[in-house]
């Protein structure tokens, strides 16, 4: 056992120091931190930059985002291009994860700093930015093709001679620092 | 102890309680029986949503039986349709409170499966940033373990420490929680270059404060003693054959360290010691994760020293399609050992992925080792494991 | 005005104006004593507390209320319901009680009672009798151990609680509050914490465990068993069993600040202060509230074979023994006292 004002008495004491001492809560509505520069807030699209690749819909690993693709010749150019009528990103699904963000060949889908989410009604965190508005609650068609038709579980082999080899292609992008 | 005469063979889904006390002789002329409690999955310290099922002899404990699976979110399964990057924040939400470990392992799978080489820098960055997450997650199971002794206080002093980490990870990573950071063949993204700097005045900070709120306040407290000392004290044979890992293996005085017997990363380069103590109890196992935060503020300080420059990712193509095979990952959480075994069929999505969480299996501690302690020893013993559920359910 | 106050100081009236304001006090003592406790418990864990509600959170007992009021009572379906209900009222009536007989000021007490201590002794037991039924009443297997556990903590702890009231009792020559309060005499010196400093101590660690406060809440075990005795309440009765726990800790405190620091005597003669001598009682009565909280938000639980044997093995055989040292001095030094 250890002797009196070592165990009970020492930790009465901490607590009494920090009793008087400075706090640590901040008071939220009315100060608002600075939130750093790399934060990931809720989602938002330029669609003037869009081109309705699809690659957001396919890597999204909750199935969020939505787009309706059709062929439209939107800048005047003469010839129809893939062009996205419907997008819509449910936020109620949307884990912040960012991969939509790295995929975008054109940098048009981004992280904002804002994260306050509030709807009444669940179906109204669904943003909708295009001209139609898509339904939220359909699942767009999951978008990772197999190669292989059936499932049979691959040999105990090393990896090696069996699979393709990754390509050298151009390095996948970083975020500036 | 009365644990030599507690029935583990029988078990709380095929049999029912039989009302049998523990000592049957004097109990049964009495015609006396135990109460069948249930600590239900709605509990405020249960760690999360755990069940147990409970068969007691007035406060002792006769039987234990923890029933998992209220927060199973199937991931091993949904990971079989996603391509292999789109897996990573999946892995971040299986142990929530050391998102950085579930990557990291996660990634060494992908990354044996693929025979790739990391570039120097982000090694360092990921040991970094895996041991600031191993300060932030056992700061606060200190603070849980007294939370559920009845101080209200140490977990409020630990979750600023745990505040002030995830400041420093939401200006690296970007999230304060899920982090999405460690990556296949590297990290995402640099540190800014004002984080070593706030690194520095952190540690130094934690530093000062250490010693007196995390130690003082708690390690003489008589009251803390006696409750932890002496419960459930186990011998390294019953440990082992228990296969715990992490702090409740090292605190019966077992010497198995992921990091040095199965280095991976940089930790070979990296000077630090294995903390285990002899104790075997749930005080020795208080005093090995203090005694890990001071070595992780080691091996911080080693990393910020010794980072090298450089770049941050490997020359990777776009497409993660590794080879068919196998792929096995091992790193030390906090918890104890985190292992991911992938198969991959040669295509863009694994074939099977095996997550080997360190919760669920330390959870065998509470069938084995609760029988025989009163009610209000749960609590430490579950300190002692020191579980979350997003571990053990998945 | 004189001949109102004399027909108003006529026994009925003044009993039952008396103990209106008992209740009164009562009741805002057990709210006051919330707020002070959130903002106590809040300085000491780095944080506000509730500063929202009027200037700096002051009016936050009043939302408390007034949100407690508008909630709904639940009982459990297979529950006793006259037991149910009757328990928060066993547990709220001693704690309101015993205020009857403390002094405030000099010639400022409710009922002067010759026989006061052995009237607050008497009273506080039906606390006990007031867990019970809560646990037992409720039908559940959470609030039956713990009005178990509670039973066996409180009766065992009124053990130590008497023993170490018989050295002041045996000092002060007297079993009533008001001569205990005259024979303190007025420097802080001569108070009765000094020379039964032991007797102090039991007395305080026992009233802790009387009332159910961490380190002895298990009874209320809020990471076992989530409530304990009082799992199964909601609303007004949940609230009122909250008061009576306020309450006693209230009257746990102005006990001990009446037998062992002197009651409404000033420190020092020259602070006396007259009929305003209650600024004194409430002051010392405020302290030892604050070290109630203090501790609560610093030390872990006991558990209940550790606080059986804390409460028989170390607490019972400090106070008999050092009632011998108090008796064998008292004859000793007898031309001295």
């Amino acid at each position: 056992m250890p002797q009196v004002g070592q165990g009970i008495l020492k930790g009465m004491g901490v607590t009494l120091k920090h009793l008087f001492g400075q706090k640590i809560t901040r008071q939220y509505p009315e100060y608002k931190r600075p939130l750093p520069e790399r934060s990931r807030g809720m989602l938002t699209v330029d669609m003037d930059r869009c081109i309705a690749c699809l690659q957001c819909m396919r890597v999204c690993p909750d199935h969020c985002i939505s787009i309706e693709q059709e062929k439209r010749d939107a800048d005047g150019s003469g010839k129809a291009k893939p062009y996205a009528v419907g997008f819509v990103i449910d936020d109620s699904r949307c884990m912040y994860c960012s991969l939509c963000v790295e995929v975008c060949p054109v940098n048009c889908i981004y992280h904002t700093e804002e994260f306050e989410a509030q709807a009444y009604n669940r179906l109204e965190l669904a943003r909708q930015f295009g001209e139609r508005p898509v339904d939220p609650t359909i699942d767009p068609k999951p978008a990772v093709k197999k190669k292989k038709p059936a499932k049979t579980a691959p040999g105990k082999g090393t990896k090696g001679e069996g699979g393709e080899a990754p390509k050298k292609a151009p390095k996948k992008k970083e975020e500036a620092a | 102890m009365l644990s030599e005469e507690r029935r583990a063979d029988q078990s709380a889904l095929t049999e029912p309680a039989s009302g049998r006390l523990v000592n049957p002789d004097v109990r049964d002329e009495f015609g006396l029986e135990t109460i069948d409690m249930n600590m239900g999955p709605q509990h405020p310290a249960m760690h999360g949503l755990l069940r147990l099922i409970l068969e007691l002899d007035g406060e002792t404990v006769v039987r234990c039986d923890p029933i998992m699976g209220y927060l199973h979110r199937c991931q091993e399964k949904i990971a079989e349709n996603r391509m292999y990057p789109a897996v990573i924040p999946m892995t971040d939400r299986l142990d929530y409170f050391a998102n950085m470990h579930n990557e990291h392992g996660y990634v060494l799978a992908v990354e044996d499966l693929l025979d790739v080489e990391i570039p120097p820098r982000a090694e360092y960055i990921r040991v970094l940033m895996c041991e600031l997450m191993r300060l932030a997650s056992h700061i606060p199971s200190i603070g849980f373990l007294l939370l559920e002794l009845g101080a209200f206080t140490p977990i409020l002093y630990a979750f600023r420490e745990r505040e002030r980490i995830q400041s420093i990870f939401e200006a690296v990573t970007g999230a304060r929680m899920m982090f999405h950071y460690i990556r296949i063949g590297g990290v995402k993204a640099d540190l800014p270059p004002d984080i070593p700097e706030k690194i520095w005045s952190f540690i130094e900070g934690l530093e000062k404060n250490f010693q007196s709120d995390f130690v003082d306040l708690i390690e003489g407290n008589e009251i803390f003693i006696s409750r932890t000392r002496g419960v459930a004290k186990m011998t390294q044979e019953k440990a082992v054959e228990m296969g715990l890992t992490g702090p409740p293996l090292r605190c019966t005085g077992v010497d198995f360290d992921i990091r040095l017997d199965y280095p991976y990363s940089v930790y070979p380069e990296l000077k630090f010691d294995v903390i285990t103590d002899t104790g075997g109890d749930v005080e020795a196992s208080y005093r090995v994760r203090i005694a890990e935060c001071l070595e992780s503020i080691k091996i911080i300080k080693q990393c910020l020293e010794k980072m090298p420059e450089g770049a941050v990712m490997a020359e990777m193509g776009r497409r993660i399609r590794p080879p068919e095979g196998e792929g096995f990952g091992r790193v030390e959480s906090p918890r104890g050992e985190f292992a991911v075994h992938i198969v991959s069929d040669g295509s863009d999505t694994p074939y099977r992925v095996h997550y080997r969480d360190p919760s669920f299996v330390n959870m065998q501690l509470l069938q084995e080792m609760v029988p025989g302690h009163y009610l209000p020893d749960i609590m430490p013993i579950m300190g002692l494991v020191d579980p979350v559920s997003g571990g053990w359910d998945k | 005005m004189g001949t109102v106050l004399q027909y108003l100081d006529q026994e009925p009236l003044r009993f039952l104006i008396s103990f209106a304001l008992v209740l009164f006090l009562v009741l805002n003592l057990a709210a006051v004593l919330t707020m002070a406790e959130r903002k106590v418990s809040a300085y000491i864990q780095l944080r506000y507390g509730p500063n929202r509600v009027g200037p700096r959170g002051l009016l936050q007992p009043a939302a408390d209320v007034f949100k407690l009021f508008t909630k709904e009572n639940v009982s459990p379906g297979r529950s006793d319901l006259w037991v149910f209900l009757a328990a928060p009222i066993a547990m709220f009536l001693p704690a309101a009680l015993v205020w009857l007989v403390i002094p405030f000021a000099p010639d400022a007490v409710m009922a002067n009672l010759n026989v006061g201590i052995v009237f607050f002794i008497a009273v506080t037991s039906i606390g006990a009798l007031g867990v019970v039924m809560a646990g037992y009443g409720s039908r559940s297997t959470f609030s039956l151990l713990g009005a178990l556990r509670g039973a066996a903590q409180m009766i065992s702890y009124e053990v130590p609680l008497i023993l170490s009231l018989l050295g002041v009792v045996m000092l002060a020559g007297s079993l009533s509050f008001v001569d205990v309060v005259i024979a303190q005499g007025d420097t802080f010196w001569t108070w009765y914490f000094l020379p039964l400093f032991p007797m102090f101590i039991v007395f305080y660690v026992s009233s802790i465990a009387e009332v159910k406060r961490v380190p002895f809440d298990l009874p209320e075990g809020e990471s076992e068993i989530v409530g304990g005795f009082m799992i199964e309440y909601s609303g007004m009765t949940w609230a009122l069993i909250q008061a009576a726990e306020f309450a006693s800790m209230g009257l746990m405190s102005a006990i001990t600040a009446t037998l062992f620091l002197g009651g409404w005597q000033p420190p020092l003669p020259f602070l006396d202060l007259g009929a305003f001598n209650w600024v004194w009682f409430g002051l010392k009565t405020a302290l030892i509230m604050f070290t109630f909280q203090w501790i609560r938000w610093s030390v872990p639980r006991l558990r209940m074979d550790q606080l059986m044997d804390f409460g028989w093995k170390v607490l019972v055989p400090i106070t008999l023994i050092y009632l011998f040292i108090v008796a064998a001095a008292m004859l000793i030094f007898q031309e001295v006292l």
